[in-house]
Parts: C-alpha cells; sequence; structure tokens
C-alpha cells in the first residue's frame, strides 16, 4: 500500500545546446496509495511536465517514475487523466463523450450504463447526459470531463488544473464535487494547481515547487478532517496552511 | 444567449416552428429579397432609358422570352456540364481525402508531396486546361481533369491542415487510453477534422463550374460553356445570359448539394457555430 507511486530524480530539459530549457527538476517525490496530493507552483514551474510525465506521455531527460513497483515507459493507460482545456467532443453529447473513453479502451459498454448514470448523478448532471458540451456552461463541461476521467475507474487519476478557467464560483462548487467522489472510491490522486486554497482544502499532502527549474521546496501534510467543508475552511488551522504556503511564495518574489 | 440552451440534434421540431422558422428566414432576408427585385427592375427599365442596343446587353424578360424558346438544348447542355463538374468534383473530393490523410499521417510525404502540392497551387491550374484538350481530343476526359485539377488542391490542402490540427488535450487523451490508430482515426481524428474538410470541400465546389466551363471555352462541341461561346459570336447575348443561368443554377446546386452534406454529417458543427455567436 505505502510509496504506491515512486519518483526518482526525475529531471525534464526541453531544447538542446543554446536553446536548451532546463524545465523541471532533478525531483524525488512518493505517493501513497489512496493519497490527495497537489502539486502547488507558480506557472511554468513544470508541474505540468511533471503531471505529462507521470502519465508516460512525455519521457523524462532523466530519472525514473514508477508505480506499484512498475516503471512507467509509455503512455499508461489504467490511469484518468484531466486537463484544464477538458476533452469532450463537440460531436458526442455528455453521456456519448464518457461512453468515448470506455469506447477507446475496447470496455464493455452494457456493463457500465448503471455506473455512467451514477457518476453523472454524483455531479448532478444526469438532466444533461443528453446535451451536448457547447450547449453546457463551463463548470458543467468540466464535471462531464470529470466523470469521462473517472468512468472507468482508474485507481490513480491526474488532474492539471482542472478548474483553471472556471469563475470564482463554480470553482468552489466543483472542489466539492472532486472531493465527494475521491472520498467514495479513494483512489489516488495527484491534483496539478496554482491555487492555494484549492490546495490546501482537498489534500491530504501539498507538494511546493519551486519557480523554474522546478524542484520540491518542501511537502505539508494538511491535517484536518474531511469532509472540509465552509467549517473547515473558516477554521484557523485551514489559515494557518494558507499563511504557511503563501510565505513560502512570498520568498521567492512569486508573490 | 437563449441559443445557448436550445437543443439541437435530435429534438423534433414542431411544424409550427418550421413555420415560424420560415417567416423569420423571409423576415431577415427581406433586404435581400428586395435588393434583387430593384436589381432587375434597374436593368429591365434601365435598357430603354438609356437606349441600350439589345446586341449590346439584352433586358431580363428578353432573356427569359428567348432563352425559353431554347430550353430543350440549355436543359441538356446543363445535364452534360453538370456531369463533367459533378464526376471531376466527385474524384477530386476522394483523391484530395486520400492524400490528405496520407500527407498528415506520413513525415515522408509530407517533407515530399505536401511542398509539391502547395508549390503547384500558386499555378493557376486553368492553365493546363489547353494542354489536356490537345492530349486528350474534345470529349468528357479532359473537362473532368480540368475540373479534378482545380478541385484537388483546396480539398487536399484544407484536408492536411484538418488533419494536423488535432487539439493537443485530445492527442494526449487517445493517448492514455491506449486505443488503436484506426479506431482513433475513427472515433476521435475523422470526425474533428470533418468541419475544416468542408471548408475545402465548399471552396472546391465553387471552382468546380469555373473548371468545366473553361474546359469547355477552350475545347468541346457541347455543355454550357460551349454554348455561351457560341451564342456570343452569334451577337446573342440574350442566349448568353441564359447559358449564365443555367451555369448560376448549376453551381448554386453543387455548393447547395454540399452545404446540405455538412449539416447531415457535421450537424453539431453548424450548431456549435451558431451558439457562439
Amino acid at each position: 500500500m505505502d510509496q504506491f507511486i515512486k519518483i526518482k530524480s526525475l529531471k525534464k530539459v526541453f531544447g538542446e545546446g543554446e536553446d536548451e530549457v532546463h524545465a523541471f527538476g532533478p525531483v524525488d517525490i512518493s505517493i501513497n496509495s489512496g493519497e490527495f496530493v497537489s502539486v502547488l507552483g507558480p506557472s511554468g514551474c513544470g508541474k505540468s511536465t511533471l503531471m505529462l510525465m507521470m502519465a508516460g506521455l512525455l519521457e523524462p531527460t532523466s530519472g525514473e517514475i514508477s508505480f506499484d513497483n512498475k516503471s512507467v515507459d509509455g503512455p499508461k493507460n489504467d490511469i484518468g487523466i484531466m486537463f484544464q482545456d477538458n476533452t469532450l467532443v463537440p460531436w458526442r453529447t455528455v453521456e456519448g463523450n464518457i461512453k468515448l473513453q470506455l469506447e477507446l479502451r475496447n470496455l464493455n459498454l452494457s456493463d457500465y450504463k448503471d455506473k455512467i448514470f451514477d457518476i453523472l448523478k454524483s455531479v448532478k448532471l444526469e438532466d444533461f447526459a443528453n446535451r451536448y458540451p457547447p450547449e453546457l456552461s463551463g463548470g458543467m463541461q468540466q464535471r462531464a470531463a470529470f466523470c469521462q476521467a473517472m468512468i472507468h475507474e482508474p485507481n490513480t487519476i491526474l488532474l492539471d488544473e482542472p478548474l483553471g478557467k472556471l469563475d470564482a464560483m463554480t470553482r468552489e462548487k466543483i472542489r466539492s464535487d472532486i472531493q465527494n467522489l475521491w472520498m467514495i472510491n479513494k483512489p489516488t490522486v495527484v491534483f496539478v494547481t496554482h491555487s492555494i486554497e484549492e490546495a490546501v482544502q482537498l489534500s491530504s499532502r501539498v507538494i511546493l515547487i519551486s519557480p523554474r527549474p522546478g524542484v520540491v521546496d518542501r511537502e505539508i501534510n494538511i491535517d484536518l478532517p474531511y469532509p472540509r467543508d465552509l467549517e473547515v475552511k473558516k477554521s484557523n488551522k485551514f489559515y494557518e496552511y494558507v499563511y504557511e504556503i503563501q510565505e513560502v511564495f512570498h520568498e521567492y518574489g512569486v508573490i | 444567449m437563449y441559443m445557448r440552451f436550445k437543443r439541437y440534434s435530435t429534438n423534433m421540431a414542431s411544424s409550427k416552428n418550421k413555420l415560424t422558422g420560415f417567416l423569420k428566414w423571409i423576415a431577415s432576408g427581406w433586404m435581400l429579397i428586395l435588393f434583387f427585385v430593384l436589381f432587375f427592375l434597374f436593368w429591365e427599365y434601365s435598357i430603354p432609358l438609356f437606349d441600350v442596343p439589345r446586341y449590346i446587353l439584352p433586358a431580363p424578360t428578353e432573356i427569359v422570352q428567348k432563352g425559353s424558346a431554347d430550353i430543350d438544348k440549355l436543359i441538356y447542355y446543363t445535364g452534360v456540364t453538370g456531369l463533367e463538374t459533378i464526376i471531376g468534383y466527385a474524384i477530386a473530393i476522394i483523391l484530395g481525402l486520400g492524400f490528405g490523410i496520407a500527407i498528415s499521417f506520413s513525415s515522408i510525404l509530407r517533407r515530399t508531396l505536401y511542398p509539391f502540392f502547395v508549390s503547384i497551387e500558386m499555378t493557376p491550374k486553368i492553365a493546363f486546361a489547353p494542354l489536356f484538350i490537345s492530349w486528350f481530343g474534345f470529349g468528357l476526359l479532359p473537362k473532368v481533369i480540368i475540373v479534378v485539377l482545380v478541385c484537388f488542391f483546396p480539398i487536399v490542402l484544407n484536408a492536411i491542415l484538418a488533419f494536423n490540427s488535432l487539439s493537443n488535450e485530445l492527442t494526449l487523451f487517445h493517448r492514455s487510453t491506449g486505443a488503436n490508430p484506426l479506431k482513433t482515426f475513427f472515433k476521435i481524428r475523422l470526425p474533428a477534422a470533418m468541419p475544416q474538410c468542408f471548408v475545402g470541400f465548399k471552396y472546391a465546389a465553387i471552382n468546380a463550374t469555373v473548371g468545366a466551363t473553361i474546359a469547355e471555352f477552350i475545347g468541346s462541341d457541347q455543355g454550357l460553356g460551349f454554348y455561351i461561346s457560341i451564342v456570343t459570336g452569334n451577337m446573342r447575348p440574350d442566349l448568353a445570359f441564359a447559358g449564365i443561368f443555367f451555369l448560376t443554377l448549376l453551381g448554386l446546386s453543387l455548393f447547395g448539394f454540399v452545404t446540405l452534406m455538412e449539416k447531415i454529417l457535421i450537424p453539431w458543427h453548424i450548431s456549435m457555430k451558431r451558439i457562439n455567436k
């Protein structure tokens, strides 16, 4: 169970010679099974690069990533993945988009009939199953994309700023949706964000990444009870965590 | 804003909705209709007013009158030109899509055929027409080849653009599912590419009748292009305008058909444009 994901001296350099950009690392991280870990850092620190390397979609320059002692050497098919710009296609309905995930993976659609309904219901989209993405608001689209990323029941979910383009109120709402879904199945979640409050509210642990080249500055365990509703967010302890993290980025001159 | 929540694909519009839709269309198009009416009225009455000789420019009523006397020939020639256009256009779509997909997926072709096509695109294709006539004679074949030539390039270049512009996120998404290339092609790449492909199809549809007409100007013994060049030589601009009218009908029908196919094949795209307005 413990140390499910291991990242060892991972480094990424883009380009060659004079155009060389040292984007990320070297970094060592280990993540336990069922943890909700946020990777928090300023823009350009390489946190999205880290996520793509974890998903096996980008080759690291050096170092190693392993899931459950199996090292990543190509696109990982057993995870769920979600980006800032969603992967919903405009020619399929919300339900059709969720099925797309299953169809591409050669999974049997009839096995998932109830699951599709359940997951849509959990984010209150059950009445929008037959709508097309362009008909939905940005928040609804991201919730649908979240269902798409989760429907094949991956035990690891990588989220790359999935709420980045949403307004503050919608973000608040979807945070609690994500938290609820995580609490049901307890998948391992790696959540890339640049919102300090979001990281503190959702995660059991926050990994702070320095400005480029991104390295781990420190890791902070967030010792607050779940579910973290408004009450928890009003507590002093919540704000102590937020201030602690703010100070770190203030020292870097990022905020 | 209300459009955002309007269903667009599977909902059944009631006949009442269709009627109000039609009335709305008429209402929004009234300025255009009025413009056409005024245009033809001006044309009709300015001929006697400015004393324009009929062998220079005939009035619309005279065009209709003289044209109807020659209607059998006009309809037959529309069929001839239409056949050249449609065969050439269909071949251009098959070749254009085929080469477009091949070039998008092969880095060797992208470095060889693609720049070759781009440079040929700069050549006015119609300049080849006399050569084709001299090689292949006066029949159907040289006209079809010329139509293919003027339609192929917009189709292939738009197809290459279409198949190369899949969003980064969708590329990462399908890679992460481990789906095989064929499945990815039919479930993601092909539908995603269709809107841009149709840009090429529409542009080519406009080119198609131009190609057929010019090919007939240069060397043929039937077809609307042939008809127009003969009657113009005989000082019969009235019949030339009748021929031009049928050519316009042919072009509009082809363009209308392609637009209809777009609506049928990718209804989501049309609606998306409407919503984004």
